[in-house]
């Protein structure tokens, strides 16, 4: 757990972060959003302590940064960056190998722990352990920084717009696989982003700050629905609001009895994913099966609709 | 500077004649040099820059296979260049000079005059052969195998020539190598370096290339063959001094650049750290360097002997107004410009977002200096030792004037007595350690490329 209370940055006569409160719990991604310059990067560094606060605190797990040697404080966070500043010097196994090194864990335990986290990340040991940071393509480098911060089994992780040097392509698809990660290790998160579409798509709760202040934060549905101020109203974007919302709840919801033609969605699938999908297969109705492949029903352009305007 | 001392010049501008003779064909991309600029080039400051030899050359050969619509004989343009050198070698040059004493003009033997005639016809025809291969042949193997081939029967045959042209049992005469002779071994190592060059090879295979060498100067030396050789007879007469000062000009050279390195790299890490003292450091230093080597020399004499005669312990230790010390201060001070520089600019050009995940990881400053700033600096920084150590191999001939011993003294004593012969005997192996270590520290810059 990551719990910020009151914490503020001045540069001289400029506030750069200020008066911040906000709690992360346990085994959740709480995202940071916000324009450029907002005071986002401060904040997160804040909490690493690579910048000291002027004034306010920071818990980990209860614990007060600042009674934890601050290198101590850092094996125990992981911290990716945005161009992950992997060491060109150093292999990919000794990149991963870092901070367990400085930990003084024996060879044998890193050996392991950089093959696991290898094959956690999809990148096979045999071709990518010796493999220097230059041979790498870009989301290869991306998952090596992220596995390298996750070597040595911090339970918590700060991440500073960490897809922001991928093509799009190709950051969906690795914001999938951290999504699926962290649900597996349980990691607590803290990412920063100007990017609205992933701080949707990754937060359990989303922080909108705009010139040092944290303007609201809540989670998504509660920030489309009940936007604090005009700006925040703003930055989620008025006509993307309705589909974003979709996009956060399940066919399950607007689930209707019968049946009807073609494909069946999953049960599971977002409301915007199965809306796209009847305009675009130029239908009113589909099925819907389970996870199993049952069919339980069906859902409709109308349904959706209807049930979209429930929401807002 | 440059006119008192012929060593230098030579030794300064080796590469960039080098370059300049091997680049008559056409350019091609400049791709090995591209990456030597591709790592400087971000440098901010003023680091100063290492044209590495080996890559200097290589960034100009001549395009291996262009594509042509040539007949299937083709000339290739250097080796033409290089033909044309070996038949002006032959046939229009004297190949040794004979003298009467070691001081009186001398006159031109002409091959067919320098050797038997089965050893005149033998030469011609191995450096005409060398002469084929470089207009004809392509594969860069064949053009080594050739100019190696060329400069191991020219090396002894000078030496064969010395005691046939030599007329029996007379010690005054001196021979020694002529134009043409020189002319071959220039063609012949343009030869060998251009093939080499083609062959790309790695900083392992280079650094044999260069022991292969000095074992085959070794061997000929220590066989006796060149013992006829004016130079070598130079040599006999000074023996004892000759390794005397080859000690202390290696020990002017090498002290003051580990000297320099120890005062120079803890200067540039702080100087990295704290912007204000590496803008005064830098500009004192770069005034050091811009004053003449002689003036420098002189300026310290003052102090020292000063400090001679005040301190006793300064005199216990050997420090006086002339002699090694002023030499060896002098090169330390000119040494710590290009160490500091380039300190300096190898550790800001580390990427700011490497320091910042080594900071976000948890290394400590030291763990941050010794495992990530340095190990990336480390290419940089030894560009600019290398550049130090090719200085200071060459300025140290001018301690000599000023009593400080080294291969200079042969220079100036030869200079004094005109005894060119003398000249040579310290200025060649100035030349010969300058190129070396030029070598030796560009494959050891290779090999810190760890990893880009
Ligand atoms: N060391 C510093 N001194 C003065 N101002 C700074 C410093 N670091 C950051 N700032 C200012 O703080 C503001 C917030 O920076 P940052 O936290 O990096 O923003 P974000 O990550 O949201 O883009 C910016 O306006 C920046 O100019
Ligand atoms: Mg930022």
């Amino acid at each position: 757990m990551i719990e910020i209370d009151h914490l503020t940055k001045r540069y001289g006569a400029t506030t750069v972060v200020e008066d911040v409160s906000l709690r992360v719990d346990d085994g959740t991604i709480a995202v940071v959003v916000g324009t450029s310059g907002a005071g986002k990067s401060t904040l997160l560094r804040m909490i690493n302590r690579l910048i000291e606060p002027s004034a306010g605190r920071v818990l980990i797990d209860g614990e007060d940064t600042m009674s934890i040697p601050e290198d101590q404080l850092r094996h125990r966070i992981g911290y990716v960056i945005q161009g992950y500043g992997l060491f060109p010097h150093r292999n990919v196994a000794e990149n991963i190998a870092t901070v367990p090194r400085l930990l003084g864990w024996d060879k044998r335990r890193i050996a392991d722990r950089v093959e696991e986290l290898l094959d956690l990340f999809q990148l096979d040991p045999a071709e990518f352990a010796r493999k220097f940071p230059h041979e790498l393509s870009g989301g290869q480098q991306q998952r090596v920084g992220v596995a390298r911060a996750l070597a040595a089994k911090p339970a918590h992780l700060l991440m500073d717009e960490p897809f922001g040097a991928l093509d799009p392509v190709i950051r969906s698809k690795a914001q999938d696989d951290l999504l699926a990660i962290q649900r597996r290790l349980g990691t607590t998160i803290l990412l920063v982003t100007h990017d609205m579409n992933e701080a949707f798509q990754l937060g359990d709760r989303i922080a909108v700050m705009d010139r040092a202040r944290l303007l609201q934060y809540a989670t998504p549905a509660e920030l489309l629905t009940r936007p604090a101020e005009a700006f925040v109203e703003q930055l989620v974007g008025t006509a993307e609001r309705p589909f974003r919302l979709l996009s956060l709840r399940c066919v399950q919801e607007a689930l209707e009895p019968g049946g009807a033609e073609g494909e069946p969605i999953l049960v599971t699938d977002s409301l915007r994913d199965a809306l796209s999908r009847l305009i675009w297969t130029g239908r009113d109705v589909m099925p819907v099966a389970d996870s199993a492949g049952a069919l339980v029903g069906r859902v409709s352009v109308k349904g959706i609709m209807e049930h979209g305007r429930s929401l807002a | 500077m440059a006119g008192l001392a012929p060593a230098i010049p030579i030794m300064k501008g080796s590469a960039p004649h080098a370059t300049g003779i091997t680049g008559t064909g056409p350019v091609m991309t400049r791709h090995d040099e591209g990456e030597i600029d591709g790592m400087h080039s971000q440098d901010a400051g003023g680091a100063i820059r290492a044209g590495s030899f080996v890559n200097t050359i290589s960034s100009r050969t001549t395009a291996p296979d262009m594509p042509s619509l040539r007949p299937s004989i083709s000339l290739d343009r250097l080796g033409t260049v290089i033909a044309i050198l070996i038949g002006v070698a032959l046939f229009a040059s004297p190949f040794v000079i004979f003298r009467a004493n070691r001081i009186v003009a001398g006159e031109g033997r002409m091959l067919v005059d320098a050797l038997p005639p089965s050893g005149a016809i033998g030469v011609t025809i191995v450096a005409l052969g060398v002469a084929l291969c470089a207009a004809l042949a392509r594969a860069p193997l064949i053009r080594l195998a050739a100019a190696s081939v060329g400069l191991c029967v020219i090396f002894p045959a000078v030496g064969w020539s010395a005691g046939f042209v030599t007329p029996a049992g007379n010690t005054f005469a001196r021979v020694s190598p002529s134009l043409g002779f020189w002319l071959l071994v220039l063609s012949f190592a343009l030869l060998a370096a251009d093939a080499l060059t083609r062959l790309r090879l790695g900083p392992w295979a280079r650094l044999a290339a260069i022991a292969v060498a000095a074992g085959a100067i070794a061997l000929l030396l220590s066989s006796g063959a060149w013992d006829d050789l004016s130079l070598l007879k130079e040599y006999a007469n000074r023996q004892d001094t000759f390794w005397r000062e080859a000690r202390q000009h290696l020990w002017l050279a090498f002290g003051s650049m580990v000297a320099a390195c120890l005062v120079g790299l803890p200067l540039g890490i702080l100087g990295h750290r704290i912007r204000r003292l590496r803008t005064a450091l830098l500009q004192v230093l770069n005034i050091v360097q811009t004053v003449p080597s002689i003036a420098l020399f002189g300026i310290l004499i003052a102090p020292l002997g000063y400090l001679a005669t005040h301190v006793p312990l300064a005199a216990a230790l050997g420090i006086r107004g002339i002699g090694a010390a002023p030499a060896f201060i002098a090169l330390f001070l000119y040494s710590l410009l290009p160490v500091v520089a380039n300190t300096v600019t190898g550790l800001n050009q580390v990427p700011a977002t490497v320091t910042d995940a080594a900071r976000g990881m948890g290394l400590s400053a030291r763990q941050r200096l010794w495992q990530v700033e340095l190990p990336l600096a480390l290419p940089v920084i030894l560009a600019g030792i290398r550049i130090v150590l090719v200085q200071n191999l060459g300025l140290a001939t001018v301690a000599a004037l000023i009593g400080g011993g080294g291969f200079g003294t042969f220079v100036f004593q030869g200079i004094g007595q005109t005894a060119i012969d003398l000249v040579l005997l310290g200025a060649i192996p100035t030349v010969v350690l300058s190129f070396a270590a030029a070598i030796i520290l560009d494959a050891i810059i290779d090999l810190s490329r760890r990893g880009s």
